[in-house]
């Protein structure tokens, strides 16, 4: 999953906006290198879930230092500043979109994958999900119970459904913990239930 | 008392500082207005602006004067005295009658201009002036009656008087003016606007209309520009383009850079961005006539040898970044691209603050000479995060049931859907800012029994007279 230039995320549901914006955060940190990443939302967004607070930040494993927002008054100023920022090597390009009645035309995602791939770059876009997307991978994210001791909280814990997989099948359901001293996601739980019949991919395990 | 008489009248024989009432028995039907020193310095101003479409270096001479430094101009114009000869017959089309002359010092123009005969100094200076009167030398009345007195009434027999042959005070002042208009002392002129280091000027024999030949020109002018920097070793941080139209106006555009800009196709980059966008407000329907280009800030740059391939590399990303944030802030504005700033403050809020990433080098915002934050801001050792990801500039009230005195919500009703909690940590007491008479705060980190995760606190206390409320601050991950 590494490898693949664009992935989409999407809310599992009214309420899970922020569990998507996270997981997308999650995602960068773990691929995030001297570059850096670049998170370019419409205002929208920031309206929705809140701005981005750079102390919890950091406690998520993201280096503020290497944190770039771009806040875009517009649709189409947030998509062309992640277009920008995929011409960056080595950058991950959080790109989150508010909801809109029109959906998302294929040739925009079409265009963040190529300048994603010529560049060396990673695109994660997280929008409600919509029809057609030249992503690779498209997830379902939702917020899922940590595990903590009696009442307590435990580490961030998400629910994901591989709805779309182009490098292989899709359906699989995971449940995942965001590890933040390792940056990375650790696997909860598993549910192929969903899965298609070419066995289930292994997302988790084929990040670098 | 009448302060300005046009050319008709003086030649009626009406002079300044005559009185209104010996004027009009001079000449009954004059027209007389009132005059109102500040639209004139007003229209004066306005003037030194439309010149700026010749040289940045305008310097107003108040009440009825200009100095235009056009050294390094003239070529652009057919030579230096094609230039003043354009200037003046502008002036005069736009309805002021004028007098304008070239000189090699400003006191030497100066005197010209209001007393001289031909608007150019020939080849030698001395010789020019020779004939003018000791007032053309800016003297205050005193100076000059004393010198009058003596027998020195033109700036030659100034010259070849001696110079120890003066009272203190007549002869210092007149030597200073003297030494001025022949360049052999200093003259400090305050220009309208500060001169920048390094500017490039074009004008075009054909107004410009569109935008694509307006970049054009453009390109022409961060190329001179750029040519000018490498002189100096040095790279632009910030400059203003401007249109000069023929309607009068000047139209600036500005351009920062978050590092040292050498290139000129990067510079280009950012006034495409720019220009594209403030396109339809151009309004340039009568064209544009020259443009000029400023580095107003510019920084030397360094050459440090290199020799480590990883410092390269990480350089060559750092620069990408750089140059990204430049046409990033370029198009959308600076306040719209932000770095964020770790700060050490109580309350929570008020630890973040974001900058313009213009301003922010990378890789720095945890190297300020303040304090370091006293927040922990690395992952917490059993993972659990005690900062949500994102917070709300205003919390925002929610309805709880709460165990009292200090319990965390049983449930709470929030954008009007109803949570129920499933696990709850706190109380953290943020006491508020006592000078700014904030009240305290118990934070609550609260997980409902969905896996969502918020960040609430209690604002007040029980037992306290007013029910104490209750908000969302921010949202875990």
């Amino acid at each position: 999953m590494a490898a693949a230039p664009l992935h989409e995320l999407g809310p599992a549901g009214p309420g899970a906006e922020m569990a998507a914006a996270s997981f997308a955060l999650g995602l960068a940190g773990a691929w995030s290198g001297q570059a850096g990443i670049i998170w370019a939302a419409e205002e929208g967004v920031f309206a929705e879930e809140g701005a981005p607070y750079p102390v919890g930040l950091a406690q998520f494993g993201i280096d503020p230092a290497r944190l770039i927002v771009v806040r875009a008054a517009q649709r189409e100023d947030a998509l062309w500043a992640a277009e920008q920022g995929l011409c960056a090597p080595g950058a991950v390009v959080i790109c989150a979109l508010a909801p809109r009645r029109k959906p998302l035309d294929l040739k925009v995602t079409r265009r963040l994958l190529l300048l994603a791939e010529r560049n060396r770059a990673r695109c994660i876009l997280v929008r409600p999900l919509d029809e057609a997307s030249a992503a690779w991978t498209r997830w379902r994210v939702g917020p899922a119970s940590s595990r903590g001791e009696a009442k307590e909280l435990g580490a961030p814990a998400f629910r994901v459904d591989l709805v779309r997989n182009r490098a292989g099948p899709a359906g699989a359901c995971f449940t995942l913990e965001w590890n933040a001293h390792a940056r990375r996601f650790d696997e909860l739980a598993v549910d192929l239930s969903a899965a298609s019949e070419h066995g289930p991919p292994d997302p988790v395990r084929a990040r670098a | 008392m009448l302060k300005g008489v046009d050319a008709r009248a003086s030649s009626l024989g009406l002079k300044l500082a005559m009185s209104l009432a010996d004027a009009r028995a001079i000449q009954p039907n004059l027209a007389a207005l009132e005059a109102e020193p500040g639209e004139d310095a007003r229209a004066l101003d306005a003037i030194a602006a439309w010149c700026e479409r010749f040289t940045p270096v305008v310097v107003i001479d108040a009440p009825d004067g200009l100095f235009l430094d056009i050294s390094g101009c003239g070529h652009l114009f057919g030579g230096e005295e094609k230039l003043r000869a354009q200037i003046s017959m502008r002036l005069t089309a736009q309805g002021f009658a004028n007098r304008a002359a070239l000189a090699p010092t400003p006191a030497a123009a100066w005197a010209l201009a209001r007393y001289g005969k031909a608007p150019v100094v020939s080849a030698d200076i001395v010789q020019t002036l020779a004939p003018l009167p000791v007032e053309a030398l800016r003297l205050d009345e005193e100076a000059a009656s004393l010198l009058c007195r003596v027998g020195l009434k033109t700036v030659g027999q100034l010259l070849s008087a001696p110079r120890s042959s003066f009272t203190a005070r007549a002869g210092e002042q007149a030597m200073l003016r003297l030494d001025q208009a022949l360049g052999r002392a200093p003259e400090a002129l305050t220009p309208r606007r500060p001169p920048p280091p390094v500017f490039a000027l074009r004008r075009f024999l054909e107004p410009l209309f569109s935008v694509d030949t307006i970049l054009e020109a453009t390109n022409t002018l961060c190329a001179d520009v750029i040519e000018k920097l490498d002189l100096r070793g040095a790279g632009a941080r910030r400059a203003h383009l401007h249109l000069f139209g023929v309607d009068g106006r000047d139209r600036v555009i500005e351009i920062g850079a978050s590092r040292r800009e050498r290139e000129a196709k990067a510079l280009m980059r950012l006034f495409t961005e720019k220009l594209s966008r403030a396109a339809e407000n151009l309004d340039a329907e009568f064209g544009i006539e020259a443009a000029r280009l400023d580095i107003i800030q510019l920084e030397r740059i360094e050459t440090a040898a290199r020799t480590l391939v990883a410092v390269e590399e990480a350089d060559a990303s750092a620069e990408k970044i750089s140059a990204l944030v430049d046409v990033l802030s370029a198009r959308l504005g600076p306040q719209r691209v932000l770095r964020p700033k770790l700060l050490d403050a109580h309350m929570p809020e008020r630890a973040v603050a974001w900058r313009s990433a213009l301003n922010v080098p990378p890789a720095s915002s945890r190297q300020d000479g303040g304090k370091m934050p006293a927040l922990q801001t690395t992952p917490p050792h059993d993972g659990v995060m005690r900062r949500p990801l994102s917070i709300f500039a205003r919390p925002q009230p929610i309805e709880t049931l709460a165990t009292v005195p200090d319990g965390p919500p049983i449930r709470f009703r929030w954008r009007r859907v109803l949570r129920e909690v499933a696990r709850a940590e706190g109380p953290e007491r943020i006491s508020g800012d006592w000078l700014g008479g904030e009240p305290t705060r118990d934070y609550y980190r609260v997980e409902d029994k969905n896996g969502r995760r918020y960040w609430l606190y209690r604002e007040g206390l029980y037992g306290e007279t007013q029910a104490p409320r209750w908000f969302v601050h921010g949202l875990f991950a």
